[in-house]
């Protein structure tokens, strides 16, 4: 482990933008939401009828958690309801990122080399990643305590929610870091790490509506099992310490066994010359993204499943409950189930949100490799070049937002025994691809524009997310929420389909990748 | 004769450094142009300009006549490039990437490439991540060289391959110019470029300091002379075109002036010649003369240039 510390310090070196701005990100979340929960939550009375009103909605235990302490309700229940998920969700892709880039995706390079060897120790830069990352997660911890306690929420119950997010983050850096010992590249490192984090979040939230046990083989269970200003049990904290443990062993043992730059899973000669989908612009982009979209598809239409196979039992709760029932079908005018129901659809949106964001920035990524520069010294325009990408981000950005819905309508189709759930699930969800074509859009205006900014891509996806999710506790005005693309996408099936606001969305969409790419003709090519 | 690459003052910038500080080049049919020029010299920079990569700030260059930016793909059908430093995509085989560059140019001739996978020793099956840096850089020597581009813009291709491949890629550009093609060759291996290139271009911190033939170069150059004296060479000194002169007891050591050449020989033999051995400079010495400068004066002050292209016979 020699030099562990100077890799620490070049990794902060590296990072120095990056780390601040997750930090920021998540504790001014925090901040904003600790603020709003207590004014508007701050008695005890208003807690009450916070919990009267979403109170044993599955809808909202699927997305918030089980409602730890909704028999005494407190602006602190509130509050560990509306914001813990999201954020130990959020401190969850930090870790996986950050450990992905300071471990094998950086192996990629002839850097990693470089560094080995000097006069640095086999696990250095394991423990240097792990190591960084657990600091940004307790910097994330201290943060989240420190404004929360400024709006007065009790200590013990404080101490516990932020303690329970950087531990959940953490978590998933070590499982990233026992992906990166096994993928065999980068990328495919940073695709298991947040397959782990999303099938973890699904199977919380269908453990909290079904099956508590569930919820007890993620970190998630873990996290929010230590019940935050509810009477706190903090030996679920002590697990997590565990977990991270096994983890970290596991990472430094599997990378001891392993050469540098391979992953233990092998690798097979391929083939002498290039098939016919191969030669072509389109099919050289799909060939680089299939796994990736292979991966996204498996994971969108599971989770549509998931979503959709829960869906029935938001019935069977209105039963119970004729009460919320009724409250539910006045505000929304549509049933719980379809309310669920078009919640759920807009999350996987957003989610598809972020392969769309990766994929459209696959451009910027082949040119900072060298990559482009290969084929557009050929007889290739950039405009083919460009638009290659483009057209495997947008129909696989479709196709996605439909496995989705088709899982989703799959499912509830088979539970409510109404086929024509099918159709209208499917439908639901195509609703949302052209405000995941606008993400497209936006990642391109960037790499055309301001190559070097693409980053900011991520940014806005980050932005509508927090609109889309937070809208509600944080009571923002309507106006906010129509900054978002997902603000203008109709809450099919719960609300009826209006068709200008796509069809608008959609020419916003085609002019951001037009503009974009433009801008990409006429600079530099530029390097990484 | 025709220039198929002219380049006439170019500059670049790069925030506020200046990559390129008026570079000129041409590069005729027919012939293998050896483009020198020590690291960041600019030549990398002058290559992505020529394919329509970057954009000049100042000055113009043409490809066969044309603007290498505006109509790059259409230039682009006429040239074949291998970068300086190969990256290829990891999760793709050398096979498959030669097969989709050759595509791309419009085709490669499928004998020719099986004979020079042959000649490069290449694994054509192995993923691109497995290939060292030697290897990648072949399987872009051999898309280029498979491919019936009539001009071969190669960005210091040898800087990865053991003596062995470097002596196949060098017959191979070779035969390669004999069916008629042109090619610019960027490089540092002094060796190489005196054995492959009739004319060559040195580039100095983004400026061209000489071209012209190398043959031409030499002539303008200084020769070394080693003698051995009856009489007392301390006299030699004052003859125009003599330089650096070191007498070590009868043997004498200096440079001198190419048109100075004859009256010296007709003095050493007034002094009792004895033994005399004359070497004309070498690539290197012709190279280090530019550079030597350069550490004494610390900047271009006359650049040397040397007979046009125009001229040549
Ligand atoms: N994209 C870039 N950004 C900033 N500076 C650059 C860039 N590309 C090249 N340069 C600078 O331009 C100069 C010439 O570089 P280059 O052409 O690569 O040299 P070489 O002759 O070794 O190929 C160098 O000083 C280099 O640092
Ligand atoms: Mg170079």
């Amino acid at each position: 482990m020699t030099a562990t510390v100077r890799l620490v310090r070049l990794i902060l070196r590296r990072d120095r933008l990056r780390l601040p701005a997750w930090l920021v990100g998540l504790v001014g979340l925090m901040a904003v939401s600790a603020q709003s929960i207590h004014s508007l939550y701050g008695t005890d009375e208003a807690a009450r009828a916070y919990v009267a009103t979403v109170g044993d909605n599955p809808a909202l235990v699927m997305f918030a958690g089980p409602g730890y302490g909704f028999d005494r309700p407190t602006s602190g229940v509130v509050l560990v309801n509306e914001t813990m998920l999201w954020l130990a969700l959020a401190a969850g892709l930090m870790s996986v990122f950050l450990v992905n880039r300071h471990t094998r995706a950086e192996e990629e390079s002839e850097r990693a080399d470089l560094i080995r060897s000097t006069v640095v120790g086999r696990h250095a830069p394991v423990v240097a990643a792990l190591a960084v990352t657990a600091g940004v997660n307790v910097a994330v911890a201290l943060g989240v305590a420190a404004v929360t306690l400024a709006f007065g929420f009790p200590v013990a119950g404080t101490v516990a929610l932020a303690a329970a997010i950087g531990l959940v983050g953490m978590a998933f850096g070590a499982t990233t870091a026992v992906a990166a010992q096994v993928a065999g590249t980068g990328r495919g490192a940073v695709g298991l790490g947040s397959a782990l984090l999303g099938l973890a979040f699904v199977v919380r939230g269908v453990g909290d509506v079904r099956a508590p046990a569930l919820s007890w083989l993620t970190p998630f269970g873990w996290g929010i099992g230590v019940r935050a200003y509810a009477g706190e049990r903090w030996w679920t904290l002590a697990g997590l310490v565990g977990f991270i443990g096994v983890g970290t062993a596991t990472a430094l043992a599997l990378s001891a066994r392993r050469d540098l730059g391979r992953g233990l899973l092998p690798e097979r000669p391929g083939p002498a010359g290039a098939g016919a989908v191969t030669l072509h612009p389109v099919g050289l982009a799909w060939r680089l993204q299939r796994g990736t979209v292979l991966g996204w598809a498996v994971g969108v239409f599971l989770a549509g499943l998931v979503y959709g196979s829960v869906a029935d039992d938001v019935e069977t709760m209105m039963a119970d409950n004729p009460q919320l029932a009724d409250y539910l079908a006045q505000i929304a005018g549509a049933s719980l189930a379809q309310a669920y129901l078009a919640t759920a659809i807009r999350m996987l949106g957003l989610v598809v949100g972020g392969f769309a964001v990766a994929s459209a920035l696959r451009n910027r990524s082949e040119e900072a490799a060298g990559y482009a520069e290969l084929l557009l010294a050929a007889p290739l325009s950039r405009w083919r070049w460009g638009l290659a990408h483009l057209a495997v981000t947008l129909v696989a950005s479709i196709g996605l937002v439909t496995l989705g819905g088709l899982g989703t309508g799959l499912a509830y189709a088979q539970t409510s025994g109404d086929a024509g759930q099918l159709v209208t699930m499917t439908m639901a969800a195509l609703a949302s691809a052209p405000a995941v074509l606008v993400l497209a859009g936006i990642a391109t205006l960037l790499f055309g524009w301001v190559p070097h900014a693409t980053p900011a891509a991520w940014a806005a996806l980050a932005l509508f997310a927090v609109v889309q999710l937070f809208a509600t506790v944080l009571r923002l005005p309507h106006w906010v929420t129509l900054l978002s693309p997902f603000g203008h996408v109709p809450s099919v099936p719960a609300e009826p389909w209006r068709i200008l606001p796509l069809v608008l969305l959609g020419l916003l969409a085609a002019a951001l990748l037009g503009v974009g790419l433009v801008g990409f003709r006429r600079r530099d090519l530029a390097a990484a | 004769m025709t220039c198929v690459i002219s380049c006439r003052a170019l500059t670049k910038w790069f925030g506020a450094t200046a990559a390129l500080d008026g570079l000129d080049l041409d590069v005729a049919e027919g012939e293998i142009h050896g483009f020198l020029g020590p690291n960041g010299a600019g030549k990398t920079v002058t290559i992505r300009i020529l394919l329509g990569l970057i954009r000049p700030d100042g000055g113009t260059a043409t490809l066969f006549g044309d603007d290498p930016w505006a109509d790059a793909v259409t230039l682009h059908r006429r040239l074949a490039y291998v970068p300086g430093d190969t990256n290829l995509w990891p999760n793709l085989t050398g096979g498959e990437i030669i097969d989709l560059l050759g595509q791309l140019r419009g085709g490669l001739d499928p004998a020719r490439r099986t004979e020079l996978i042959d000649r490069f020793d290449l694994d054509p099956r192995k993923k691109a991540r497995a290939y060292s840096k030697g290897n990648r850089q072949k399987v872009a020597l051999v898309a280029a060289l498979a491919s019936g581009a009539p001009l071969l813009i190669l960005d210091e291709p040898t800087a990865g391959l053991d003596p062995l491949m470097e002596a196949v890629f060098q017959d191979t550009v070779l035969d390669t110019v004999a069916e008629g093609r042109t090619v610019l060759l960027s490089s540092h291996v002094l060796a190489e470029v005196e054995r492959l290139c009739q004319r060559v271009t040195i580039i100095r911190k983004g400026r061209t300091v000489e071209t012209g033939s190398l043959a031409e170069m030499r002539l303008v150059s200084r020769t070394t002379i080693t003698a051995e004296l009856a009489g007392d060479g301390g006299s030699l000194a004052s003859l125009p075109g003599v330089h650096d002169l070191r007498v070590d007891g009868p043997r004498v050591m200096f440079e001198v002036d190419h048109e100075a050449l004859a009256a010296v020989a007709g003095r050493l033999g007034e002094l009792g010649l004895r033994s005399l051995v004359s070497s004309p400079p070498t690539l290197e010495e012709l190279f280090l003369r530019h550079y030597g400068d350069e550490l004494e004066h610390g900047g271009v002050d006359h650049p040397v240039v040397a007979p046009r292209l125009e001229a040549d016979p």
